[in-house]
């Protein structure tokens, strides 16, 4: 299989990226040091792109609304034009996760971001709804014809006015803008949003004015990160990966990944995930963090014990580099499944200390 | 001292031997230095933590020696060959980003005293490793 390429891959090649393969997607890992592209989101500005993200278009006005009410918890009537979902997720039957997804509401159509890795699926998803139901919308990859950046870090907003987009410092999280006019041309997209816990912007346009956009904030100082720094910023957040924290065989009841509004009904997956919430869950998602001393680092497979007895596993971990420890995410058996918990994250066999916390890890 | 520059990226210093696993080996005396390679620790990125085996432990080929946390992955460090290890570098306990900076001088992990020195010979030539390092940046 080809790896797919990002339309900015030459840029990162001048700014001497280290590229891998993420989600079929040959992209940025690290420019310099993924801690120190991490650590400068957190106290000034970084710019990723993250062109990888699947972005679809569903067109048909109050069809499209009505379309894609039936095939996400969230209540979106509330949703005015020029606001975001914040985020939400397509359920299967059995109300497992066939991907978190953000939805934007453009007025006459929607927008939806998923993760890369389930964009093939998802399209075959709408796309089956949409005969099953004969339902009258447009369902458009643009992946590939908009890249997307984002621009996260409490300098961001300085950063904004820099490129000739002051006007997207009135918007407030989750609200978005569409066809600003920057600095290096139109954009076709800027929301207040992002994927670290900080205020900051995601911006979408054509490659060329894409490529512009993100070599000008570069030059005005933002610190270009690659996906190393979005991982271990996720995690401080305790945001939770596709395919490794939660997937199809996952509920958000267990995950405690709040996707659904309260009340709504006739949504897939609502049957199942009202059963759920009846009976309870017999795992939940918490954090994990390491004693300051422990060099190991918990990662995805490892198992949480307590007193040598399984309670739980960790479906992902790293370094935390503004706590300077390990941390992680895991699965732990209801009963296991309380805050402060000491306990054991088991790195190769031999037990290191730690204990359960609630999200986000990181205290700010 | 004379190196080989593999892809125009990795360096491998001559003055040594390597194992397949990426790391390096030393003889000072009849005491071998062991460390990871410039390649490991640019595959691996910025390194976060070490764990060693304690001193004093008798090691057979192949054991885990020492595991290098980073940010990517986690790195595991093999014995070269029989013997015991005598020390090991305790700064990488708090300084384990030295590996990244220096990774054939102050990031050495640990020290070994082989059973069979002559075992040292057994290992790959830095042109040996130069390959296998292209090999495996060919797939």
């Amino acid at each position: 299989m080809t790896l797919k390429k990002s339309p900015l891959h030459e840029v990162h090649v001048e700014l001497k990226a280290s590229f891998e393969e993420f989600a079929g997607w040959y992209m940025p890992i690290t420019y310099t040091s993924g801690i120190k592209e991490h650590l400068a989101v957190r106290e000034k500005a970084g710019v990723f792109d993250v062109s990888h993200m699947g972005r679809i278009k569903i067109t048909g006005g109050d069809d499209a609304l009505v379309f894609l009410q039936k095939l996400v918890p969230k209540e979106l009537s509330k949703i005015g034009p020029g606001s975001m979902s914040g985020p939400t997720a397509f359920l299967n039957e059995n109300a497992g996760f066939k991907d978190d997804v953000m939805l934007y509401n453009s007025g006459s159509e929607w927008y939806i971001v998923c993760n890369a890795v389930n964009r093939e699926k998802i399209l075959d998803w709408l796309n089956k709804w949409k005969t099953e139901w004969g339902a009258n919308v447009g369902i458009e990859d643009i992946t590939f014809d908009i890249v997307m950046m984002a621009l996260q870090g409490p300098s961001s907003a300085e950063l904004m006015e820099k490129i000739g987009l002051s006007k997207a410092l009135e918007l407030k999280m989750m609200q978005f803008h569409r066809n600003l006019e920057s600095s290096y041309g139109k954009v076709f997209l800027v929301s207040r949003s992002g994927w670290t816990g900080e205020d900051g912007f995601e911006i979408w346009a054509t490659p060329e004015i894409g490529a512009k956009i993100f070599k000008a904030l570069v030059g005005y100082g933002a610190t270009p990160a690659g996906l190393a720094a979005r991982d271990t910023l996720r995690l401080e957040m305790g945001f939770v990966l596709y395919g490794h924290d939660i997937d199809e065989n996952t509920t958000p009841v267990e995950a405690r990944y709040w996707v659904w509004t309260p009340g709504k009904t006739g949504y897939i997956g609502y049957e199942a995930l009202r059963e759920v919430l009846k009976k309870g869950v017999d795992k939940i998602r918490v954090g994990v963090k390491m004693k300051k001393k422990v060099k190991a680092i918990p990662r995805g497979g490892d198992l949480v014990t307590v007193e040598g007895e399984v309670i739980g596993e960790v479906t992902s971990g790293n370094y935390s580099p503004t706590m300077k420890r390990g941390i992680g995410m895991a699965y732990v058996d209801s009963r296991h499944a309380l805050i402060g918990l000491e306990i054991e994250a088991n790195i190769r066999g031999r037990g290191y200390p730690g204990k359960l916390v609630d999200f986000p890890i990181l205290k700010k | 001292m004379s190196e080989i520059k593999v892809l125009g990226e990795y360096t491998i210093l001559t003055d040594r031997k390597y194992l397949e696993t990426d790391e390096w080996v030393k003889l000072e005396g009849d005491i071998a230095i062991i460390g990871i390679s410039d390649y490991a620790q640019k595959k691996l990125k910025d390194i976060v933590g070490v764990e060693f085996k304690e001193p004093g432990t008798k090691v057979k080929k192949g054991d885990l020696v020492a595991e290098v946390e980073s940010i990517k992955s986690r790195g595991e460090v093999y014995a070269p060959f029989n013997g015991e290890i005598i020390e090991v570098n305790t700064r990488l306990e708090e300084e384990p980003d030295i590996i990244n900076s220096d990774p054939y001088g102050e990031g050495w992990l640990v020290k070994i005293k082989p059973d069979n020195p002559a075992d040292y010979e057994k290992l790959l030539s830095p042109e040996e490793y130069a390959k296998t390092i292209e090999e495996r940046e060919k797939s």
